[in-house]
């Protein structure tokens, strides 16, 4: 009988605590689980425990002790466990939108300057002026004595919109060339690299060029002209080619 | 019957002792087991959220203070401040010319700075003269040498200079300046402004100074 009544009991408690546990939230009050239990629990031990007066008597006895007990590890727990929740989402806001920040800072300080290498990654920075300087005067360069060389450049050195760009911009020169006996030489005199991202790179370039005709007849000698436009290169097949000419127009 | 009742009086007591000390006890493990799982996901949360911290404060920090990265915010200034200086030194406006010619100082520093101070009186007088409005658009421009320890840098910058004069077409012309900025304690300044030269051999070329009123001719070589 006792450990029927034991177990009884534990139930009860059982029940009474997470019955507590659940309502812990929404009751500040310990009084007021309490005395749901005792009204709950006083038809149950006469079912229980008989007609014993001192029956009841125990169980009255127990009756405010024992749900003192869960609802006083409740408030313990109560007192810590939101607080500590608290400080857990307050450590997270703050590291978190430390983070949020932190990353916006880092990507604007990269992403506005240094995605671009020019001048930082100097070796590359030269091998574009370099390879864009020679690029240019080979193409913009055409003897009519040897124009196959030129053409061998630009089939070289161009690629995507360049080729087509090129073509038209040397069309006339090739129309001229034999019967005017054409020189045309085009020399690089400053390059400067606005922007290398990976493969691709923009650079700034003044030439001279200079027109010589020696036709007898033609007006003779040469013209010198300035010219500055921007070039996009790309890195392909381990070097870089021409496949934009922006002549500013 | 005594002793039962005994029993079962010190049954309650057995069973206050037992509750107390004893975490097991049925009336622990259901709200524990009803928490922990809040617990958990708030400490993974917070736990995550200084993973995060760590890891984006360390990027930032190192982007802060990476030398490349601050030699390409070094490259990005001097060129914002090159074209706008080559640009500054391509407006005059006659009838704004005090301001136009406040610009230009303020635009340079050095022999440049000092040059333009003398000649100003002169130069004014041409203008107002020629009635001439320049405008400059920058086309492009890329800094060519950067110096960021001795402040030093060249830019080269393509340009659209347009000249208005009375009684005449405005005239257009492409100039290809290049330029030498000094690092001042107002920002990067232009201590040197020129048009690229032509090759030797060219007889004659853009850099020809444009009697005009042109800025160009007075801020050039």
């Amino acid at each position: 009988m006792s450990t029927t009544r034991h177990l009884i009991n534990r139930q009860r408690r059982l029940a009474a605590a997470s019955a507590a546990a659940a309502e812990r939230t929404v009751r500040p009050s310990a009084e007021r689980p309490a005395a749901d239990r005792t009204t709950e629990r006083a038809p149950r031990t006469d079912t229980a425990a008989g007609t014993a007066g001192a029956t009841t008597a125990t169980e009255t006895e127990e009756a405010p002790e024992a749900p003192a007990d869960p609802e006083a590890r409740g408030r313990r727990r109560t007192d810590r466990f939101p607080l500590t929740l608290a400080l857990l989402a307050l450590l997270t806001v703050l590291l978190g939108g430390f983070a949020a920040v932190a990353a916006g800072r880092a990507s604007s300080l990269r992403d506005d300057s240094a995605a671009n290498t020019a001048l930082t990654d100097t070796a590359r920075t030269s091998e574009v002026k370099g390879t864009i300087a020679q690029d240019v005067n080979a193409v913009f360069s055409y003897d009519y004595t040897d124009t196959a060389r030129t053409d061998q450049a630009a089939r070289r050195v161009l690629t995507g919109k360049a080729v087509q760009q090129y073509a038209t911009m040397i069309a006339g020169v090739k129309a001229q060339a034999g019967a005017q006996k054409l020189v045309l030489t085009t020399t690089v005199t400053d390059t400067g690299v606005e922007m290398i991202d990976g493969d691709r790179a923009r650079v700034l370039v003044y030439a001279d060029q200079s027109n010589t005709s020696t036709a007898k007849g033609a007006s003779t000698g040469s013209t010198y002209a300035a010219a500055m436009f921007a070039v996009d290169a790309v890195h392909q097949d381990g070097t870089w080619k021409i496949a934009a000419i922006d002549t500013f127009g | 019957m005594a002793r039962m009742r005994f029993r079962s009086g010190a049954e309650p007591v057995a069973g206050a002792t037992d509750e107390v000390p004893d975490p097991p006890e049925p009336g622990g493990p259901a709200p524990a087991a009803a928490r922990r799982p809040l617990l958990v996901v708030a400490l993974a949360l917070a736990v995550a959220a200084a993973v995060a911290a760590v890891w984006t404060g360390t990027s930032w920090y190192a982007a802060a203070h990476d030398d490349d990265t601050s030699f390409a915010r070094t490259r990005d200034t001097v060129l914002a401040a090159g074209e706008q200086a080559v640009q500054n030194m391509n407006t005059l406006d006659h009838s704004d010319l005090d301001h136009g010619m406040d610009v230009w100082e303020a635009s340079t520093t050095g022999d440049l700075h000092s040059q333009l101070v003398q000649g100003r009186t002169d130069f004014e007088k041409q203008v107002q003269q020629a009635q001439t409005v320049t405008t400059a658009k920058v086309l492009s421009g890329a800094v060519t040498e950067l110096d960021a320890r001795a402040g030093k840098a060249s830019v080269m910058v393509a340009l659209r200079i347009t000249v208005e004069a009375p009684k005449s077409k405005p005239s257009v012309k492409e100039s290809r300046m290049v330029g030498e900025l000094t690092r001042t304690a107002d920002g990067w300044k232009l201590s040197e402004l020129g048009q690229a030269p032509m090759g030797d051999s060219a007889p004659s070329g853009t850099a020809t100074p444009s009697p005009d009123g042109s800025p160009t001719s007075a801020a050039g070589r």
